[in-house]
């Protein structure tokens, strides 16, 4: 089982404390990393994510200072290491550009409005969690009892069994 | 490549190899062949270099080129014989001239025919001339050829037509086994499985020591049927959502965890097609023409299967006892009424009443196996998906340790290696608790399939003699070999349901060995028990 990463990227310390807060119920399995900016995010990927495992979800907000949240989705799209990762971004105002960016060049999962409930975004997570285990994971079983149950289970029943009993 | 894969190829080379320079006196050069082969998929599959489906296959690859009648091998070693001449007549009875070296042991010679293996004739020798003799014998006719090498190997080996070799892909066995493969997977589909869960688990409440035995009992009851594997797999996707909402140091999440692949485990013993041990057992006795219908097996399994159950239970709930007072596993699957979904019950049910009634009706439960294979896709119930779909890689391991087993008999290997031992020496149960625990022995670190692969035919040659040995008998041996081989899961590596249940990341490895070790070492304990007692009232 490698270890899976929720990586939050947010330039308000309320609201990065909030969305870690949020996603607490994926911590036993997965591993939390907070960051104040695309920077700092981009330090974290390479020298604490890449190294121990895969980077599975970003929760990023749009507009930071210095890099924004597009910006970086996009350049973790281009990677081939972190492409895989689902993408969801954070914003409070969508615009028509960025939204187009968003979806043709960084390979945007989810949209999710500020402010938003703590429910939805867990749902939202989960969601993408499970896509993101279900794609990449060969070993689903542990993951039942935090991500989407029925659809890991299909999953497994689907998948070829070692038959050399 | 890993240095245990290379030391496998180097191995099974050289094993495959050796047998030829070695002095085997009694063994042809066919049956150093066929020991060649055995000892090379012996090192593959134990040192597994490649996965153990392609051993299998390359054994049936092996036996075609070097041991079938077609195979380049036999073909271009054709027996070498001269013409007998007519050379004169001495009081009235023919003589003829051959070479000398086609004499035996200056008794006889050998006379070709056609088709068939050499006929030794006896001969009386008139005169000898060198190269040539002149000798007078019954059955010598003017178109008469002899062999002139007695000695050689296609002397005593008569070729098995490749048609054999080929055939265990399609053994009667594997028919049985693809049946309730098919059958399986049409339950799967229609979610038959989960369905039955449901029907088990309801009315075993709450309680986390019922819970545990409850799921016992519907693993077993599942994989008597279906791959041990695909229950262990099944039941985990509906379990571990609920161990999820237990308390984080509950052992009932290790009890849970582990009553799965140990009632899986057990109840493959139940049936001939709940896991390919039992297949591979009875296509060895069927060879021997030792044919143990479906119902009598049942018969030999069940009181085993049910009591190890039961002791699996009290042993999970003394190794880990819940801290949580009840558990909601709200299971809600119900049984499918679509009408696809009620044919496969009645297919379902028919083939399974046709199997328990073979010896009312006398219907092979091989031939029976063949109704599901047939009405599943008629009725389009499954379709070619499902038939893509089957374990194909189980089938073939199964059909290299049937055709193994085909060209130890033909080639005489299996009769010269019980010549080796002084086997009427020893008493006949000693042998079948031998086998029994040198099975439990390797599956506990050798796939299951395997085991029995490699133990079957060292039990056929000794049932081969068993005349000579009081109490033995090959169908207990079987059955004892089969079912000692599914209580070894004391490892991850055991048996896949073992490697599933670890990869919950709810067990450690000590988990495993402290009670798949000891369910595994009263599992062998009863087999014995079971091998002296209670199976010879049914076996000859």
């Amino acid at each position: 089982m490698s270890q899976i990463f929720i990586l939050c990227v947010e330039d308000e310390p309320e609201v990065l404390e909030a969305v870690v807060r949020d996603l607490a119920p994926f911590e036993p399995l997965f591993t939390i990393e907070a960051t104040a900016s695309a920077d700092e995010a981009r330090r974290v990927v390479a020298s604490v994510i890449l190294p121990a495992g895969k980077l599975g979800v970003v929760v990023c907000d749009h507009i930071m200072p210095g890099e924004d949240g597009v910006s970086f989705l996009v350049a973790l799209q281009r990677d081939p290491r972190t492409a895989a990762a689902r993408k969801i971004l954070l914003t409070a105002h969508a615009g028509l550009e960025a939204t187009v960016e968003a979806v043709n060049h960084a390979g945007l999962n989810h949209y999710v409005a500020k402010p938003w409930k703590a429910e939805e975004l867990v749902a939202i997570v989960r969601h993408q969690l499970t896509e993101f285990v279900a794609a990449e994971e060969t070993n689903l079983i542990p993951y039942l009892g935090v991500l989407e149950a029925d659809r890991l289970a299909d999953r497994i029943r689907q998948a070829p069994l070692p038959g050399d009993e | 490549m890993k240095a245990k894969h290379t030391a496998g190829i180097v191995a099974g080379l050289v094993g495959l190899i050796a047998p030829l320079f070695l002095e085997l006196p009694g063994l042809n050069f066919a049956g150093q062949v066929t020991l060649g082969i055995f000892l090379m998929a012996g090192c593959f599959w134990v040192m597994e270099p490649v996965p153990i489906y392609t051993t299998s296959l390359l054994v049936i690859f092996l036996e075609v080129l070097l041991l079938s009648a077609e195979g380049p091998l036999v073909t271009a070693a054709r027996l070498p014989s001269a013409p007998a001449r007519k050379v004169a007549v001495a009081d009235g009875t023919p003589a003829w001239e051959v070479p000398t070296k086609a004499l035996k042991n200056d008794r006889g010679v050998l006379l070709e025919r056609p088709g068939q293996a050499p006929q030794s004739i006896e001969a009386k020798i008139v005169q000898r001339n060198g190269e040539t003799v002149w000798i007078q014998a019954a059955g010598l006719g003017e178109s008469s050829r002899v062999i002139s090498d007695p000695t050689h190997w296609l002397t005593t080996y008569k070729p098995t037509p490749y048609r054999t070799f080929f055939a265990s892909l399609a053994d009667p066995v594997i028919i049985l086994f693809m049946g309730g493969c098919l059958l399986a997977d049409a339950s799967v589909k229609y979610r038959l499985d989960r369905a039955l869960t449901s029907l088990f688990l309801a009315p075993m409440g709450s309680a986390p020591s019922m819970i545990t035995l409850g799921l016992l009992l519907v693993s077993a009851t599942l994989s008597a049927f279906m791959s041990n594997t695909a229950t262990t797999a099944m039941m985990m996707t509906l379990v571990m959502p609920i161990l999820a909402k237990l308390p984080e140091r509950d052992p009932l999440r290790i009890a849970v965890v582990l009553a799965i692949p140990v009632g899986a485990n057990i109840g493959g013993i139940a049936t001939p097609i709940g896991t390919p041990p039992n297949a591979i057992a009875l296509a060895a006795l069927t060879k021997q023409g030792a044919h143990l219908p479906f119902a009598t097996w049942v018969l030999l399994a069940l009181p085993i299967v049910l009591i190890t159950l039961l002791l699996a239970w009290l042993v999970l709930i003394w190794l880990y006892p819940s801290t949580s007072r009840e558990i909601q596993l709200g299971f809600q699957d119900r049984f499918e009424r679509t009408p696809k979904a009620m044919g496969m019950y009645v297919v379902f049910g028919l083939t399974a009443l046709l199997w328990l009634t073979e010896q009312q009706h006398g219907i092979s439960s091989n031939i029976v196996a063949f109704l599901p294979i047939v009405a599943l896709p008629i009725f389009g119930i499954i379709g070619k998906k499902e038939i893509h779909n089957l374990p194909w890689d189980v089938l073939w391991l199964m059909a290299g340790g049937i055709s193994l087993g085909t060209a130890l008999r033909d080639t005489g290997l299996a009769e010269w290696a019980v010549r080796q031992v002084e086997w009427s020496s020893m008493g006949g149960y000693a042998i079948v608790a031998g086998l029994a625990l040198f099975s439990f022995a390797l599956a506990n670190f050798l796939s299951h399939t395997v085991t029995v692969t490699l133990l079957a035919p060292i039990a056929v040659t000794v049932g081969a003699t068993s005349t000579e040995i009081s109490g033995f008998s090959l169908a207990n041996a079987m059955v004892a070999v089969a079912v000692a081989s599914s209580y070894g899961m004391s490892l991850p590596i055991s048996t896949p349901p073992n490697a599933i249940a670890m990869g919950t990341g709810v067990l450690e490895t000590r988990h495993l060995i402290r009670a798949g070790g000891t369910i595994g070492l009263i599992g062998i304990a009863l087999t014995l028990f079971m091998a002296r007692f209670y199976w010879p009232l049914f076996l000859k």
